[in-house]
């Protein structure tokens, strides 16, 4: 009977050390103390033993039931510890469960990156609606009577509202700026508001050119404000976009809107401003333009220019996007084309 | 505008150390931009002046002939098939190395040592069109193709590069035409060199006026001095029509102007010289005196490039006792043009005000240089500089000439701008205080007067920038910080001061909209454009863009693309159709501004009348053609979600199956139409609505719609919404609730009904009360073991009491109350049973 309980002791230790898994340990545990297992089997023939070995019996019994209690218990612990119940064969190459696909246009990803970023610095955000008037984009911008672009080819004119002048001649507007003069007039300076949508030219389209075209916006009005700080605007924008500083220029630049005028131009990313194809070897791209309200603008605003001026810079996203991506056919842009979308998500 | 830097230097000594490329960008930072520049010189690398010294024929060919050619210091033979060679010729030899055009055509290829026949030859002599020459050096097809050039004319010796012998080691700059825009007085060398000498402080070499010359006046009218203010005529005799001097033709070349005779080189070069346009005409043709006058309606005038113009009064002319004879500022007429027999002529160098004149050149299509300068503003003080330049140059090429009239008409004096400027108002822009010696000195440079008296500053702008140009104030700013130089203005930070944050609801709805359909839904966003194909109208809104109302292009994209979407759906299920032939499974939507019918007003002007804009957010969700039931359920899910998940009023669907009346608050439009929009599907489709007005619809696109826009295999989930009528929160809206005390459980019943029962009818009647705490939808199950006519639903009831933990028998009974009611009034059987 002694030897039986040494080699079960025996043999249970070493399965117990050689289990792997909590269930195979739970199947030992019954096996060996379990309620028909094979120590309390023993324990219940313990009673019927002949009294002079019964004591000691018991007694080893009970001791090795103690010791595969201790050893079962401390050998779950390990288990649970460490070893995984998982078989070695798990596949870990298999593809994970995506979250759904889906995403936003490229366009807006980067109004949006543009928004937070002028947001933090205290600019709102306006929304002028797409059909606009010959007041609003021209009259109150100072652009002359006799500007080429009032005429039918460079803007889309409303059939049977095309004839009038002023705010009765609409268009789908050609650029922005009109909107800054109503954000003016219904608002109290001063003024720092972006005002981002969809533009629309008369032209033929290629692979860099496109009727339907996304600008971004930037005012800010003030009494004292220095116009080459303008260029914090302008860093805003490029850093955003390009994720690091970006070396930039104010040359001279013509706009009616704007006294002094700027042309924009940010170095060549592409040659780090060495020369090369992209920036025809000068080591800059002109990106927008920019400058001071002219005075008559703030006028149609209802300011008086001798108290207030201020900058504003026009960005078109289209050219942005395409240039962060490397995308070669701004077409693409309005295609649809999910082929093309989920590239940007 | 092509400009030559020699020509250039005629008029200002540039400083020697000054390059190119220092040039270039110092005028492309402060001026105008230059796109680049050529030089000229190095077209003619290795092509140099030979002299012949002996012809021989070629031993294997007849028409090739052996040159000895002294190239400078050597001579070489070379092979040569002109046929106007002769001893002693001066020629141009592509020595090897050389690019040249074969036959003036194709692209430029090198010369090397060759074998012409059999014989070694060391280059090529080249004919005018092999060397890019061929205008100053024309031949005709007559004299053979290969008419050798002959520069015997000029003094130079062999072996003396082409470029240099010519007067053609150049540099030729490409300047921006759109940055000269408000600039007219830099349309001119002259103007250039005077810019250049402000820059570097170098002198200028002015152009000197000269006496006027006495002659007999020549009589002009000038019917409104405000169009027309200043006309000088002059009348010149003793001329014939010849070529003009190789350095006059040379010149206009370099600048991509092809010579013609001397009197229209004469015109053209004084005014690439001064930007003042001028115009010689017969004056044999002109009968009786000249008229700058407007044209009368109808009038009819031919042009110098035979086009017949009918003429408008918002025309001006100059006119003789006949009628009109130039479209002034525009274009000269047919009647009066410089023929070979012309000997005398009437000059003229006049001034025309800016505005009308692009109306007329545009109106004609006659897009001309002098349209193109005249229409930007020239001033009148100008013609000065043209009458002295074009006088020297006709008394340089017809030495006989004389002059036998003369009139310049100019009865308003010229005013020159004035503008004051307050100097603490210049430095509160500039962000720097420049000193008064330094503001005097550059705007001295500049031709202005200045005169300080305490905080104002008096300028007086040039005649030339007194066009329109300098006006403001502000333009005096812009003169003297870009001479400055904007590299040295400092960006002063910029200061705020906060009184609150900033608060945009409807902006962030927008965002807010977008990406929840984007991230949580799993939606791509597209961009589609504002106009719509005629096809799509009738599809999607049944009816036509003029029956609908829809506004339309005056100049559409094409001509079946004239009208403006009311809607974002008709493009979106292009969009959709087009995606379709590469995805089986996808959801894509828009957020753009739709167009409305409707009255025209505008919040911001009482002049402005504008149409209804509103902007709305469409979707698509697709699948295949058996998965109705989820894509409804998908797109339903996302519009039940979409108030709580992008903080809105809630929203609510219904079926109306009437028709608009006048009181629903949706588009005048819409009155008298149905509910469900044209596209929908007869069955499957909502209407949805924020209170009592009607927002949007979600629907499937009907297969009659999806097939007349090219979606053949998919179904098609729709909806639309006004963004406008979305009304955000103010601030969340969601409420705490305290966590159970006591265990809540799920228990599912499946139960059959009829096929017609609905969803809505199961969770009336079920009713939530103490103990069941929610009813959800878990699914619908038709199969063998259903009977016709009949569905298993399967409803998920969570039962649980507020006090206490109920038993089993407890939650058992509960929900066989529930069993019992459906049983009783929806006739629900068991279905196991």
């Amino acid at each position: 009977m002694k030897e039986k309980l040494e080699a079960i002791l025996k043999n249970g230790t070493e399965k117990i050390s050689a289990s792997v898994t909590l269930t195979a340990l739970q199947e030992i545990k019954a096996a060996l103390i379990g309620k028909t297992g094979e120590i309390t089997e023993i324990l219940k023939q313990v009673p019927k033993l002949d009294p002079t070995i019964r004591p000691e019996i018991g007694r080893a019994a009970n001791q090795i039931k103690q010791q595969l209690t201790a050893l079962i218990e401390s050998r779950t612990e390990e288990i649970q510890l460490k070893a995984s119940e998982i078989s070695t064969d798990f596949d870990f190459t298999v593809p994970g469960i995506l979250p759904p696909a889906g995403g936003l246009h490229p366009i807006t990803q980067m109004c949006y990156d543009l928004n937070d970023a002028f947001r933090s610095m205290g600019f709102e955000i306006f929304q002028e609606s797409d059909i606009s008037s010959e007041l609003y984009c021209f009259d109150n911008l100072n652009f002359p009577p006799e500007h080429p672009a009032r005429e039918n080819m460079d803007t889309y004119w409303l059939a049977g509202h095309d004839t009038g002048t002023g705010g009765g001649r609409l268009c789908l507007r050609p650029h922005l700026t009109g909107a800054s003069v109503r954000y003016m007039q219904t608002h109290k300076p001063p003024y720092r508001f972006v005002y981002p949508g969809r533009c629309y030219r008369n032209e033929s389209t290629d692979a860099r050119h496109e009727r339907a075209f996304f600008q971004y916006e930037a005012l800010i009005v003030d009494t004292d404000f220095k116009f080459a700080s303008g260029m914090i605007m302008i860093k805003t924008i490029l850093s955003k976009v390009f994720g690091r500083d970006v070396p930039i220029r104010m040359r001279v630049g013509f706009f009616p809107f704007v006294e002094p005028g700027f042309e924009i131009d940010m170095g060549c990313l592409v040659c780090d401003q060495k020369g090369c194809s992209v920036c025809k070897q000068v080591g800059w791209i002109e990106v927008m333009p920019g400058g001071s309200p002219h005075p008559n603008v703030l006028r149609a605003a209802n300011l008086d220019p001798a108290q207030y001026t201020g900058f504003y810079v026009n960005i078109g996203l289209d050219r942005l996007v395409m240039m962060r991506y490397g995308i070669d056919d701004v077409r693409l842009l309005r295609s649809g084309d999910l082929r093309f979308l989920e590239q940007f998500v | 505008m092509k400009i030559s830097m020699n020509w250039i230097r005629e008029y200002v000594d540039l400083p020697s150390e000054l390059t190119i490329e220092k040039m270039a960008y110092d005028l492309t930072m402060a001026t105008v931009e230059v796109e680049g520049w050529e030089d000229i010189a190095s077209q003619f690398d290795k092509i140099t002046v030979g002299l012949v010294l002996k012809l021989e024929k070629h031993p294997n060919a007849d028409k090739l002939t052996l040159c000895q050619v002294d190239i400078g210091g050597e001579v070489k033979e070379i092979v040569c098939g002109g046929t106007n060679l002769r001893e002693g010729m001066k020629v141009a030899v592509s020595q090897p190395g050389a690019m040249v055009r074969w036959h003036g055509e194709g692209d430029l290829v090198e010369i090397k040592k060759s074998k012409v026949r059999g014989v070694e030859s060391f280059g090529m002599i080249c004919a005018s069109s092999e060397i890019g020459l061929f205008e100053l050096f024309p031949y005709s097809d007559a004299e053979g193709e290969a008419t050798i050039v002959d520069l015997s004319a000029f003094d130079v010796i062999a072996g003396t590069n082409v470029a240099v012998a010519l007067g053609l080691d150049d540099v030729i700059l490409e300047v921006d035409n759109k940055s000269l825009t408000n600039r007219p007085d830099l349309w001119g060398h002259y103007g250039i060199a005077r810019e250049l000498s402000a820059f570097y402080g170098v002198p200028m070499k002015e152009i000197d006026p000269v006496e006027p010359p006495s002659a007999p006046a020549l009589e002009i009218t000038l019917e409104d001095p405000k169009k027309s203010p200043r006309y000088i005529g002059v009348k010149i005799e003793g001329l014939s029509v010849k070529p003009s001097p190789f350095y006059v033709q040379s010149r206009l070349w370099s600048v991509g102007i092809r010579p013609i005779n001397a009197i229209v080189d004469i015109t053209n070069y004084v005014m690439l010289a001064t930007g003042q346009p001028t115009h010689a005409f017969d004056s044999d043709k002109i009968s009786g005196h000249i008229t700058v006058r407007r044209a009368a309606q109808g009038e009819k005038l031919l042009l110098l490039d035979d086009k017949e113009l009918t003429l408008t009064p918002d025309d001006l002319v100059i006119a003789d006792n006949e009628g009109a004879v130039g479209l002034a500022g525009v274009m000269g007429g047919k009647r009066d043009s410089v023929l070979p027999e012309t000997n005398k002529v009437i000059l003229e160098i006049a001034n025309f005000a800016a505005i009308g004149i692009r109306r007329t050149a545009s109106r004609y299509d006659a897009r001309t240089d002098a349209a193109a300068r005249f229409e930007k503003g020239i001033d009148p003080q100008r013609a000065d500089n043209a009458l002295v330049l074009s006088l020297a140059m006709f008394a340089e090429m017809y030495p006989d000439m004389k002059i036998t009239g003369y009139n310049d008409n100019y009865p308003m004096p010229f005013e020159r701008e004035k503008v004051n400027v307050s100097l603490n108002w210049l430095e509160n822009r500039l962000g720097k205080r420049l000193p008064n010696d330094e503001i005097q000195k550059t705007l001295e440079l500049l031709g202005f007067g200045v005169a300080f008296d305490g905080d104002t500053m008096f300028a007086v702008a040039p005649s030339w920038r007194s066009t329109g140009d300098i006006s403001i104030p502000d333009d005096i700013m812009e003169e003297l910080a870009r001479m400055h130089g904007y590299e040295n203005f400092e960006a002063a930070p910029i200061t705020t001061s906060f009184t609150k944050a900033i608060n945009q609801r409807d902006a962030d709805t927008d965002r807010n909209i977008r990406e929840y359909l984007a991230f949580r839904c799993g939606m791509s966003e597209v961009f589609t454009y504002p106009w719509l194909k005629d096809d799509v109208i009738a599809a999607i809104l049944g009816g036509t863009g003029e029956s609908l109302s829809l506004y339309a292009l005056s100049a559409p994209p094409a001509p079946d693309e004239k009208y403006l979407r009311p809607s974002l759906l008709p493009n979106l299920c292009k969009a959709v159709a087009g995606n379709a032939r590469y995805f089986s499974e996808f959801a894509i939507f828009e957020s753009a501004q739709v167009f409305l019918p409707g009255e025209f007003v505008s919040e911001y002007d009482e002049r402005e009348a504008l149409p209804i804009q509103r902007r709305h957010i469409a979707g698509a969700f697709v699948g295949g053609a058996d998965a109705v039931d989820t894509l409804f359920r998908k797109a339903k899910g996302v519009l039940e979600a979409l108030p709580r998940l992008t903080h809105i009023e809630p929203i609510t669907f219904i079926k109306n199956d009437k028709t608009f009346t006048q009181n629903d608050k949706a588009d005048k439009s819409t009155t008298g139409r149905l509910w469900r929009p044209h596209w929908a599907d007869e069955t499957v489709w909502l209407n949805i609505n924020s209170d009592a007005e009607n927002i949007g619809t979600l629907a499937l696109l009907s297969k009659k719609a999806a097939l007349a826009c090219g979606i053949k295999n998919h179904a098609v989930m729709l909806f639309e919404l006004s963004l406008d009528a979305l009304r955000p929160l103010a601030s969340r809206t969601n409420k705490f609730a305290h966590l159970p005390a006591f265990p809540i459980s799920d228990y599912d019943i499946s139960l059959l009904f009829d096929e017609s029962t609905k969803w809505q009818d199961i969770t009336a009647a079920i009713k939530k009360g103490d103990l069941i705490r929610s009813i959800s939808y878990v699914g619908e199950y038709r199969g063998k073991q259903i009977p016709q006519g009949k569905k298993s639903v399967t409803i998920r009831l969570q039962i649980g009491s507020p006090e206490k933990t109920l038993n089993s028998s407890e939650i058992e009974n509960c929900a066989n109350a529930v069993i019992k009611r459906l049983s009783k009034q929806l006739a629900a059987e068991i279905r196991d049973k």
